[in-house]
């Protein structure tokens, strides 16, 4: 059975279209990872699913219930957390976690404690002293502690540093081994790609279709960015695709890019990345109009 | 849990507004004597043109002194203190109730949490009704005590009915401002457009020919008055086809007011 079931979701704000026609299926149990760029209606997307947000035309099941009509029902057994979370600043951390999980029957004791070892904050302080990466851990067990179904977390790796990102992986892994399904955005595609059992690809409102992000992010194992000695001019057999500001540059290679790198004078090359698939390089060959082309997927 | 939430946000307002409300009180009730003496030989209210300001005077300079004071803590104790600090401490109350939501991002993740929006109206609204009200008759309650100090005395049920008059008219703005406080991305938005309604008002009311119309012409001194004094009934005040009916309609006003901030809160998108 699947736990989101999504067909031809539409939504507008105004005149600007944010969702068109998103057809989705997620099977209980998966780990669902969304990208796409600011405004392509990843939270819009979320926030439907929670009937936060009402759709326009499309059918969408959550739990196997319409969000339009039983939104209270979904929230009981789902956890949501915003992607812009502001957290109670007047409250301390303790008084904050206290309020948020009070509003849901069950708790996951172990996992509370785990991620109060691990987030290592200081709860009896007012949260108004906390850095915007504590808020955002704060937050995390807010949504993460209830013993819901489904997770729906819009950026839970904002703020957070590469430690507690990958802490944060671990626990997602957990939560899944557990049959939780969870759906995620995130900006990190490297992180997500690794945690993620299927990425989406959400572009002006719709999916990219899996093919053609496959054969873009093939393309882009063979970009190559590299930062070159001040004095030293571009080699042959490599095309600028992209020059960035802090004088990297990303190189379409003729050959091989770890050949064409080997042959480089000593000392030429500051540093290099191979096959690193960015997601700002991938929004930019998605977003190319020569190639661009959209499609639904489930 | 977002109503014990809301009390604590709210409690030292509320504790500040009651003791603001009590010092208002004490003083015009200790000074009575001496100010009735002044009264008496001043003709100065009594002889005022405008008629609203004649009544006053002639009310609080009755030759009664136990009238007299009964329409002096009309006039204090209500059409000053309660008009006045009440309807600050509602808006002051009301203002932040949603549009602080917004403004510190937490209104997604209130509207998250798996409970209805009329519930966390209803659960943000009632402990912010009781913090400007209860004060009402608790500090109107101690008059009767203060009173006693100078050998005078109020008469209880009529200061407890003009007390629940005062209580719906607090209400009424606690309403309109949580109302104005789902529409409002910010707190000064809100404190903006309220704060212009309530000036508004007064400038209708200070207007002889059209002060009719004034939403504090349904909670002035000509209404508290005759509360005060027995000569307006309890059935008076909620009947609008046999009585005045001023209590009903301000109850009316109160309930639509509720009802937009609900209809508001169920529309709001985030």
């Amino acid at each position: 059975m699947n736990t989101i079931a999504i067909t031809g979701l539409q939504k507008a704000f105004g005149p600007r279209q944010v969702l068109r026609g998103i057809d989705l299926q997620v099977p209980r149990g998966e780990l669902l990872g969304l990208v796409g760029p600011n405004g392509a209606g990843k939270s819009t997307l979320l926030r439907t699913l929670v009937g936060l947000v009402t759709r326009d035309a499309g059918e969408v099941a959550v739990l196997g219930r319409d969000p339009n009509d039983h939104a209270l029902s979904i929230r009981r057994d789902s956890c949501y957390l915003p992607g812009e979370t502001g957290v109670y600043q007047q409250m301390t951390g303790k008084a904050f976690l206290d309020f948020a999980l009070g509003f849901y029957p069950r708790r996951q004791q172990g996992l509370y404690d785990r991620l109060l070892a691990g987030f290592e904050l200081p709860l009896a302080q007012k949260v108004r002293s906390y850095s915007a990466g504590m808020k955002q851990k704060l937050a995390l067990i807010a949504s993460l502690v209830p013993d819901v179904d489904l997770y729906l977390l819009d950026e839970p790796d904002r703020a957070l540093d590469a430690s507690v990102r990958f802490f944060l992986r671990s626990v997602l892994l957990d939560l899944k081994a557990q049959g939780k399904t969870i759906v995620l955005s995130s900006h990190h595609l490297s992180e997500v790609e690794t945690l993620a059992d299927r990425l989406e690809f959400l572009l002006d409102g719709a999916f990219v279709a899996q093919e053609r992000l496959a054969a873009a992010r093939t393309r882009l194992r063979s970009h190559t960015r590299v930062r070159l000695a001040a004095d030293v001019a571009l080699p042959s057999g490599a095309t600028v695709l992209a020059r960035e500001p802090d004088g990297t540059l990303v190189l379409l290679t003729d050959r091989d890019p770890l050949l064409w790198l080997r042959d480089l004078p000593p000392d030429a090359v500051q540093s290099a990345e191979v096959g690193i698939a960015r997601l700002e390089d991938l929004y930019q060959l998605l977003l190319d109009p020569t190639t661009n082309q959209r499609g639904g997927h489930s | 849990m977002i109503a014990k939430k809301t009390w604590r946000e709210i409690r030292v307002m509320v504790l500040v507004y009651m003791l603001i409300l009590e010092l208002l009180a004490i003083p015009v009730i200790l000074l009575w004597p001496d100010i009735y003496a002044d009264l008496q030989r001043s003709t100065l209210l009594r002889n005022m043109g405008i008629d609203w300001l004649k009544r006053i005077g002639e009310g609080v300079g009755n030759r009664d002194s136990d009238v007299a004071f009964i329409n002096w803590a009309a006039v204090m104790l209500f059409f000053r203190s309660t008009n006045l600090v009440g309807l600050a401490a509602a808006v002051l109350v009301g203002t932040g109730l949603f549009a602080r939501e917004r403004e510190s991002q937490t209104f997604e993740f209130l509207l998250a949490r798996p409970v209805s929006r009329g519930s966390i109206l209803w659960q943000k609204f009632w402990p912010c009704a009781l913090g400007v009200t209860v004060p009402i008759f608790l500090v109107n309650a101690s008059a009767i005590f203060w009173s006693h100090c100078i050998d005078y005395d109020l008469p209880r049920w009529e200061l407890f009915l003009a007390s629940l008059h005062a209580a719906i008219y607090v209400l009424c703005f606690l309403a309109f401002t949580t109302w104005i406080s789902v529409l409002s991305r910010v707190q000064a938005h809100v404190a903006f457009w309220v704060g212009g309604f309530t000036i508004v008002q007064i400038g209708i009311y200070l207007t002889q020919r059209i002060r009719q119309w004034s939403l504090f012409r349904l909670a002035d001194f000509e209404w508290y008055g005759p509360i005060m004094t027995g000569n307006t009934p309890m059935w008076e005040m909620f009947d609008p086809i046999r009585g005045h009916g001023f209590t009903t309609y301000l109850l009316l006003a109160t309930l639509l007011f509720y009802g937009l901030a609900w209809r508001a809160l169920h529309r709001a998108e985030l």
